[in-house]
C-alpha cells in the first residue's frame, strides 16, 4: 500500500508546477502582448477610473515580480478575473457552461470507443480482407475530416434537408418539458454534436485497436490458447483483446485535451452551449480575461485528469509501482 | 592525412549509400497502392495551388464578381457567397495559403525539434532534463487553445498564426529524434568519429543526424497536416488572416448561410478534407517503409 501512496505523492508533485508553468504562461502572454496589460485585462472601453482600481488590484506599478505573486495569488485562489462584457466573473462563466460541455465530450468519447473497438476488432481478425479495408478506410476518412466540416456537412443533411435533428442548441426553447420527455430531447438534440466530436477520436481508437490487436494476436500466450482448444471467440476477446485495450485505455486518458479542442469547435457549429460557445464568444468580442480563464482552466482539467490516468495506471499494472 | 582519407571514403560510401536507398525506397513505396495514391493527390493539390491564376478567372476576395448566393454554374463552378465572391477562385488560392501554412509551420517547428532532440539526446543531463520538461509542458497542455489565445492577443495575421502552431508542436519531433539520438550515440562507428577527433557538432551532424533522421520525416508529413488543420480551425474560429483566401475563414463565413448555401461550406471543406488524406496517405506509406516489421502481418 505504500507504494502506491509513495506513487500518489510523487505524480502530485510532478502536477503542481505544471499548474504554475501554466499561470507563468498566462502571465508572460498578457505582458508581452502589444500595448498595457490593463488594456488586455480590462478591454479599450474601459472608464479611467476602472483602470486605476485595476491597477492597484493587480499591483501593475509595481515591480514586476511582484505583479507576477499577485497574479499568481489571485489565480490560486480561483479567481480568474471578470468578464468584460458579461458583468460575472469567469469562474461563474465557466461553471455555468462545464455541464454542457462535460456531457458533450462524454458521450463522444463513449460512442468512439464503443463503434472505435469495433471497428478495429473486426478489421483485426483478417488483414488485408474486405472487411479490413473497410473498416481501415472509414478510420482513414475519420482521421482525415476536420471536425467542424464534419459538423456543418451534418447539419446540412440531416437537420435541414432531412429535419431528423434540430438545427442548434441544447434544448427545445418556448416549450416547458420535463422527465423522459426532456432527456429525449436533450439526446435529440446532443446526437449531432457528439457524432461529430466523435469521428476523429473513433477512427484513430478504430486504428490503434487494429494494431494493438495483430500485435497480441501473434504472441505465444495466443497460440497456447488456441492450442489449449479454446473457441474462437474466447481467444479473440478474452484473451485479445483483454490485452489490446491497453493501448486503446492511455489514449482515452491523454485525449481530454484534443477533445477540449474540438469540443469548441463542434460547440461553435451546433451552438451548444458549454465553454467552446463561451470561448467563441469572448474570442469575437475580444474578451480576454475569459480567454485566459477558460485556458487555465482547461489545462488544470487536463493536467488533473492525466495524473488521475496516472496513478490508475498503478493500480493496473504493478510494474510501474515500482519505477 | 591517413584520418582525412578515412573519413572522405567514409562520406563518399554514405553519399553512394544514400543514393541505393532512395531507390529502394522508390521500389517499395510504389507497391503500396493507397500511398502512390496519397502522393499523387497531394501532388496534384500542390500543383493546383501553384497554377492558380492560370486555372482561374477571378481574382480571390474580390466582391460582387457575380450575385451574392448564386449555386454552382459553369461561370462560377462552386458557387458565389454572400459578398458575391467567387467560392471556386478562393478555393484555389486557398490551397496556396494552405500549403504555406503547412510547410512554414511545420517547417520550424520540426526544425526547432530537430535542435532540440539532438542536443537532447547528444549531451544528456541537466541539459537534456530542461529541454524535455520544457517539452512536457507542450505535450501536455491544451496546445490548440495556447496557439488560440496567442493569436488572438498577438493579431491574427499570417505570420502570427505560423509562429502559433510552431510553438506549439515542435516537441514531438524533439522527442522523436531524442529517442534516436540516445541509441545511436553509442554505436561504434560515432565512437570512431570521437576518437578520430571530430568536433562535437559535425558527429551530431554528419554521423548521428543521418541516421535518425527517418522517423523525423514520417512525422514532418503528419506534422503538415496537423497545421493545416490548426490554421483551418483557428481561421473558423475567427482567429485567422483576414488578407488572405482561407479555407477555414472561408467556412466560418459559411456557419453563418448553412441554411441558403450548402455549396459555401461544402467545397472549401473538401479540398481542406483532400489535403489531409493525401498527406496521412503518404505518412502511412512512409511508416510503412520504415517500419517493415508492422507491414508484413
Amino acid at each position: 500500500m505504500s507504494s502506491v501512496v509513495r506513487l500518489i505523492a510523487r505524480r502530485i508533485m510532478l502536477a503542481i508546477p505544471l499548474i504554475f508553468v501554466v499561470i507563468t504562461i498566462n502571465f508572460i502572454i498578457i505582458h508581452t502582448a502589444p500595448g498595457d496589460p490593463t488594456y488586455i485585462l480590462l478591454g479599450e472601453t474601459a472608464t479611467k477610473e476602472f483602470v486605476e482600481a485595476m491597477r492597484a488590484r493587480f499591483g501593475l506599478d509595481k515591480p514586476l515580480y511582484l505583479q507576477y505573486t499577485i497574479y499568481v495569488s489571485h489565480v490560486v485562489q480561483g479567481d480568474l478575473g471578470y468578464s468584460l462584457l458579461k458583468s460575472q466573473s469567469v469562474g461563474a462563466l465557466i461553471t455555468e457552461r462545464l455541464p454542457a460541455t462535460l456531457l458533450l465530450i462524454f458521450s463522444a468519447m463513449c460512442i468512439s470507443v464503443l463503434v472505435g473497438v469495433f471497428l478495429g476488432v473486426t478489421a483485426s481478425k483478417k488483414p488485408y480482407s474486405l472487411r479490413d479495408n473497410l473498416a481501415t478506410g472509414v478510420a482513414l476518412f475519420g482521421v482525415s475530416t476536420p471536425t467542424f466540416w464534419l459538423g456543418q456537412m451534418l447539419l446540412i443533411a440531416f437537420a435541414i434537408y432531412l429535419g431528423l435533428f434540430p438545427v442548434s442548441g441544447m434544448k427545445t426553447l418556448r416549450i416547458e418539458l420535463t422527465g423522459l420527455e426532456n432527456i429525449l430531447d436533450i439526446v435529440q438534440h446532443l446526437a449531432l454534436p457528439a457524432v461529430t466530436l466523435a469521428a476523429f477520436h473513433l477512427a484513430f481508437i478504430a486504428r490503434l485497436t487494429r494494431a494493438s490487436m495483430l500485435e497480441v494476436l501473434s504472441q505465444d500466450f495466443i497460440i497456447t490458447a488456441r492450442s489449449k482448444g479454446l473457441d474462437d471467440r474466447a481467444v479473440t476477446y478474452r484473451h485479445g483483446l483483454r490485452n489490446a485495450l491497453l493501448p486503446v485505455t492511455t489514449y482515452v486518458g491523454l485525449s481530454i485535451g484534443i477533445l477540449f479542442a474540438g469540443a469548441i469547435l463542434t460547440e461553435t457549429v451546433f451552438g451548444w452551449p458549454g465553454m467552446g460557445s463561451l470561448l467563441y464568444d469572448s474570442l469575437r468580442s475580444r474578451d480576454y480575461p475569459v480567454l485566459m480563464g477558460v485556458f487555465i482552466f482547461v489545462s488544470v482539467m487536463v493536467i488533473v485528469s492525466n495524473l488521475v490516468v496516472d496513478i490508475l495506471y498503478g493500480f493496473l499494472d504493478p510494474r510501474i509501482r515500482s519505477r | 592525412m591517413n584520418q582525412e582519407r578515412l573519413l572522405s571514403s567514409h562520406r563518399r560510401e554514405g553519399e553512394r549509400a544514400s543514393v541505393i536507398r532512395v531507390s529502394r525506397f522508390w521500389g517499395q513505396y510504389r507497391k503500396n497502392r493507397a500511398a502512390v495514391f496519397g502522393l499523387s493527390l497531394l501532388i496534384a493539390i500542390c500543383a493546383i495551388a501553384l497554377a492558380a491564376p492560370l486555372v482561374t478567372w477571378y481574382p480571390p476576395l474580390r466582391s460582387a464578381v457575380g450575385g451574392p448566393f448564386l449555386p454552382p454554374t459553369a461561370n462560377y463552378p462552386f458557387g458565389t457567397d454572400d459578398l458575391g465572391r467567387d467560392i471556386y477562385s478562393n478555393v484555389i488560392y486557398g490551397a496556396r495559403t494552405s500549403m504555406m501554412v503547412g510547410l512554414m509551420a511545420a517547417g520550424i517547428s520540426v526544425l526547432i525539434g530537430i535542435l532540440v532532440g539532438a542536443f537532447s539526446g547528444y549531451y544528456g543531463g541537466k541539459l537534456d532534463d530542461l529541454l524535455m520538461r520544457s517539452s512536457d509542458v507542450f505535450l501536455v497542455l491544451p496546445t490548440f487553445l495556447l496557439a488560440l489565445i496567442i493569436v488572438a492577443i498577438f493579431g491574427t495575421n499570417i505570420n502570427n498564426i505560423i509562429f502559433a502552431i510552431a510553438i506549439v508542436s515542435w516537441p514531438r519531433t524533439a522527442r522523436l529524434l531524442r529517442a534516436e539520438f540516445l541509441t545511436i550515440k553509442e554505436r561504434e562507428f560515432v565512437e570512431a568519429a570521437q576518437v578520430l577527433g571530430s568536433k562535437h557538432i559535425d558527429i551530431m551532424l554528419s554521423e548521428i543526424l543521418p541516421n535518425a533522421i527517418f522517423p523525423v520525416i514520417v512525422n514532418a508529413s503528419l506534422e503538415v497536416a496537423t497545421a493545416i488543420l490548426t490554421e483551418a480551425g483557428l481561421s473558423f474560429l475567427g482567429a485567422g488572416d483576414p488578407n488572405v483566401p482561407s479555407w477555414g475563414l472561408m467556412l466560418n463565413n459559411a456557419q453563418n448561410y448553412l441554411r441558403v448555401a450548402w455549396w459555401m461550406a461544402a467545397f472549401p471543406g473538401a479540398m481542406l478534407f483532400l489535403t489531409c488524406l493525401s498527406l496521412n496517405l503518404v505518412g502511412d506509406g512512409l511508416n510503412d517503409y520504415f517500419n517493415p516489421r508492422l507491414k508484413e502481418r
